[in-house]
């Protein structure tokens, strides 16, 4: 069942996004090409490359813009709203709601970044050449700090993974958010803005109280370990710390909707 | 297979200080019409909010088939709520792909050819539909499933005349006859004639639960006329007018 949730929540992304990162792609492209009437040779030319620049950096940050309103609508219509009629009354536990929406909201964040990043390089007048030159010299970069190519491999996959924990955390601080709002009877939108502060503000309380203790403690274990595995060591007990955060927030967000669900 | 398809027991529901259900005890068969009668306000759409997991209950307990409210109570359950559900960019095409993947009992042929009938084209846009259309589109899910209890709110409140027998022939044509149908209603006349049993709410209690036939032969008048009688609007509330 979590897998079917899964590919509706994804078919909506896909709606949402459709149109954004193939025009972020193409802008980038078009970009590639007029970036070189910014030599100044031509007014028209520079007119012309501004404005693609422009339009490319708007799309961008429409883009980011449009994932953080994914995640908040496609949580709170579609789970706390009308929509949630025909979710809440689908054979399904609440975990696998909440974890198909977050599960999909990350891929979401994540694949903007991707687009990002990928129209970073379509814009630069690189060809494949100079792409493995970049990559050569990124193994002599390594190889001079003596980090093994394995290393650097995994690092990369660590330093991924944090990024989505990281992401993950923040949307489940939202999903928190929006579900306390539910508790109450009216204002529920108002209210979920001030849970979240109320949210934000005790997991500071806690991680000062709790956290602070324990990360001083792996803080000296690391302190032992140099080079990568020091590198390994700190991006793990980071996960690890969002995951713990995570799990708190989403046991938080699933009892609410499995004992609290109120759609009025 | 329990014999009690739902079992309600001091059930009571509190919105705030507004108490909504006051500790209704309800139990409902197999293979019936069953509907559930009151004026507005009277409870009715909490009592099957609460039956399909849309509302947790303040005190009391509900079963299903003998299992309280979840994944199998809602694997049995067809649900036709008061509002849309779906998201607008969508066919109902699409929704029948979710309801087949979700619903074992979803037939999907059987929707398309109730589409047919109704009227409806079930590759255009939901945006693009009118409100009574996707009322049928709606419809169409909730019937073509062969579910064991089908939770009806307010199936005929919003539509004229006419689209009422149109609605209530659907339902009566598809449902799965060895499952209960309870629908909720404050429009007594167009429905009497299908009902098996009857159950009135006023004030979020049960006031009375019987058979049709038992009310008809008891009272000596129909169930719209003693509906009428029990829930006339007194002077202050307009009741002289």
């Amino acid at each position: 069942m979590f897998g079917k949730l899964l590919k509706y929540d994804c078919r909506s992304m896909l709606k949402q996004f459709g149109f954004i990162w193939p025009a972020a792609l193409a802008l980038a492209l078009i970009n590639r090409f007029t970036l070189g009437g910014l030599d100044g040779s031509s007014a028209v030319g520079e007119t012309a490359a501004g404005i693609a620049m422009l339009v490319y950096v708007a799309i961008l940050m429409a883009m980011f813009v449009i994932a953080v309103i994914f995640v908040i609508q496609r949580f709170y219509k579609g789970l706390l709203g009308d929509e949630g009629y025909l979710m809440h009354t689908l054979p399904v536990k609440p975990w696998q709601l909440v974890a198909s929406k977050l599960l999909t909201a990350v891929l979401a964040t994540m694949a903007s970044v991707l687009v990002a990043v990928g129209s970073i390089f379509l814009i630069a007048p690189m060809g494949w050449s100079d792409l493995m030159n970049l990559f050569s010299f990124l193994g002599r970069l390594f190889t001079h700090w003596n980090i093994q190519a394995t290393h650097a491999a995994v690092g990369t996959v660590e330093v991924i993974l944090l990024m989505m924990a990281s992401f993950a955390v923040g949307y489940l601080e939202l999903y928190l958010a929006m579900a306390l709002g539910h508790l109450f009877s009216k204002h529920r939108a108002a209210m979920s803005f001030v849970a979240f502060i109320g949210v934000q503000v005790a997991i500071r309380i806690l991680g000062n109280i709790v956290l602070q203790p324990v990360d001083s403690l792996l803080g000296s274990l690391v302190e032992g370990l140099h080079g990568p595995s020091g590198f390994h060591a700190t991006v793990w007990i980071a996960i690890a710390g969002e995951a713990v955060v995570s799990a708190i927030y989403f046991a938080g967000t699933e009892y609410i909707l499995r004992r609290r669900l109120n759609l009025e | 297979m329990n014999d009690l398809l739902v079992t309600c027991t001091a059930l009571t529901k509190r919105y705030g200080r507004k108490t909504a259900l006051a500790g209704v005890n309800l139990e409902l068969g197999r293979g019936r019409i069953v509907g559930l009668l009151g004026p507005n306000g009277s409870g009715k759409t909490t009592l099957i909010k609460i039956l399909c997991g849309l509302l947790q209950p303040s005190e009391g307990a509900v079963l299903v088939d003998g299992a309280p409210v979840g994944p199998y109570t809602k694997s049995i359950i067809s649900y036709l709520p008061d509002r849309m559900y779906f998201a607008d960019w969508m066919k109902a095409t699409d929704l029948f792909d979710l309801f087949a993947d979700f619903y074992s009992d979803f037939d999907r042929t059987r929707a398309m050819s109730m589409c047919a009938s109704l009227g409806v084209t079930p590759s255009d846009r939901l945006k693009s539909m009118s409100k009574g259309t996707k009322e049928k589109v709606q419809l169409v899910l909730v019937m073509a499933r062969k579910a064991q209890l089908y939770l009806l709110d307010e199936p005929i409140a919003g539509v004229d005349p006419a689209a009422r027998d149109f609605i209530l022939g659907t339902i009566l044509t598809n449902y799965n006859e060895s499952g209960t149908v309870l629908l909720s209603t404050h429009l007594i006349s167009d429905i009497e004639k299908v009902l098996d049993e009857a159950v009135f709410l006023k004030d979020g209690a049960v006031t009375l639960h019987d058979t049709v036939d038992a009310i008809r032969e008891r009272e000596g008048k129909s169930v719209d006329a003693l509906f009428r009688e029990i829930f006339r609007a007194h002077d202050f509330e307009g009741g002289a007018f």
